[in-house]
């Protein structure tokens, strides 16, 4: 008999209702603003048509940019060599700008210092949301993100986790940019160090940005309990050919954590038929096709059952699984 | 007198002749009509108090409002009649609501350039019915002098958008 396998993917979240709308601010920087009136008047009885100089103003460059977190809580065990976290710096001004990053995993309020990688910073070059052999490291004033108006630019910050903090730890980790022109008040102004040689004017956000991040220890267990009835043609319970067995899995998470995107996996047993239709989910009927419901059950490569269990945590209890099959 | 009347005369020949009003203007030349840009600037007199005075815009950032001023002075020894000064609001600004104003004009503003009237008055076209106009829809001033301007006197208009 094999055992029901069961794959746990930690740390995929979904990202849905978290990306932060920070639009840009206003007419680009450089544009200029022109006005000419007309005046029309008659004297004695010819009339005629007066067109005024051309009054034009610049649009000054506005320094903003905001930093935001795209990974809610992120779980992690100690002794993780290597763990991102998420973050987006977005361009809230209305001319470009080239902007720096810091991180710090240092920081109170929180029961570990994660341990800063070496480099600890990256860009999501690959825009997969996740710390990948392609992501470029970042390097201060080498390859500082230049932006455009109301761009973005995804960024990860690496920490490890030290050995020996426990569940339930929380440890902070944080991003900063801020813009290369200048920084300051709102309202102080770079004269002619802005976009084109217009000025520069550090909009609300003070022209700097921060996020911060949290790893949560998680220990969380998931556990598959697999019991069996054989019944036979006879109506006895002798595994002959042509008796089915039953299956009943039973699946629960134990811990602090979340097991996200839980998959049931099992592959039918050998010198087994499965019996369509037969698969369940907490009694409700799954069908066999790969579908809108949670269940499927798939002949390639090899046969099996699965089921989508979602994110799991203590709190969502037991989780049972039937299916059967007949001895060949 | 006599040299005027032949000016006028000269003008107007050059005109039936294709020339443009531009140029019957700078034959003409009575009125000269300029426009500025200025902000608000609160200063802060020896005594504390605040104020706020006008400036020259030069670079301002989106949100920023912008008080334009046209003006248009008669240089002439005659008095010129149905004088009326047109200011489309410019390109990336919304005009302020009711903040057009001139001393001894008529204000009205067009969504078209064409239909000029009080801004409650002008409506537009949206999904086949008609609503009133919007503030932002606004996009051309036009100030109507009641009465003559007098030889050597100017009049002015003015109103505030806010770059968007």
């Amino acid at each position: 008999m094999r055992s029901p396998r069961l794959l746990v993917a930690a740390g995929l979240f979904s990202l849905f209702g978290l990306w932060d709308h920070a639009y840009a601010v206003g007419v680009a920087a450089g544009t200029s603003i022109d006005n000419t009136a007309q005046v029309t008047y008659s004297v004695g009885t010819v009339s005629t048509t007066a067109t005024s100089n051309t009054t034009s103003v610049t649009v000054a460059e506005i320094l903003d940019v905001v930093v935001t977190l795209q990974t809610p809580s992120v779980p992690v065990y100690a002794g993780l060599p290597l763990q991102e976290m998420v973050y987006r710096v977005s361009n809230t001004g209305n001319g470009p700008e080239t902007f720096r990053l810091q991180m710090t995993s240092t920081l109170g309020g929180d029961d570990f210092d994660p341990i800063a990688a070496v480099p600890s910073i990256y860009f999501d070059s690959d825009a997969s949301g996740d710390l990948s052999p392609g992501d470029l490291p970042y390097a201060a004033g080498v390859n500082d993100p230049v932006l455009n108006a109301d761009a973005f630019v995804t960024v990860l910050v690496v920490n490890a986790i030290p050995a020996g903090v426990v569940d339930g730890n929380r440890g902070f980790t944080r991003l900063l940019a801020d813009a290369r022109t200048g920084t300051g008040a709102p309202g102080t102004t770079y004269a002619g160090q802005g976009a084109g040689g217009t000025d520069a004017v550090v909009g609300t956000t003070g022209a700097d940005g921060e996020a911060t991040g949290e790893y949560l220890v998680s220990g969380v267990t998931v556990n598959a309990v697999k019991t069996q009835a054989v019944a036979d043609q006879f109506g006895g319970t002798r595994p002959i050919p042509g008796a089915r067995i039953n299956y009943t899995i039973v699946v629960s998470a134990t811990g602090t954590g979340t097991a996200s995107a839980s998959v049931f996996n099992d592959d039918i047993p050998a010198n087994t038929t499965y019996v369509p239709g037969t698969l369940r989910l907490n009694s409700v009927a799954l069908s066999d096709g790969a579908d809108a419901d949670a269940g499927d059950f798939s002949t390639t490569p090899a046969a099996r059952v699965r089921v989508q269990l979602g994110n799991l945590t203590q709190a969502s209890g037991s989780q049972t699984i039937q299916f059967a099959v007949t001895i060949n | 007198m006599i040299n005027r009347t032949l000016k006028l005369f000269v003008a107007a020949a050059l005109l039936a002749c294709g020339f443009t009003t531009q140029a019957l203007a700078e034959s003409q030349g009575c009125v000269a009509v300029k426009t500025t840009a200025e902000i608000e600037k609160e200063v802060v007199n020896d005594k504390g108090e605040k104020s706020k005075v006008l400036v020259p815009a030069g670079k301002v950032i989106p949100g920023t409002e912008v008080v334009w001023t046209v003006t248009a002075a008669n240089s002439c020894k005659q008095a010129s009649e149905h004088l009326t000064i047109n200011n489309p609001v410019p390109e990336h600004m919304t005009l302020v609501p009711n903040s057009a104003f001139g001393p001894g004009s008529d204000v009205t503003y067009s969504v078209d350039g064409k239909t000029f009237a009080a801004a409650d008055k002008l409506t537009v076209q949206e999904n086949g019915a008609t609503r009133p106009a919007r503030a932002e829809e606004l996009k051309f001033v036009r100030w109507e002098l009641r009465n003559s301007l007098q030889p050597g006197a100017s009049a002015f208009g003015r109103f505030r958008a806010v770059l968007n």
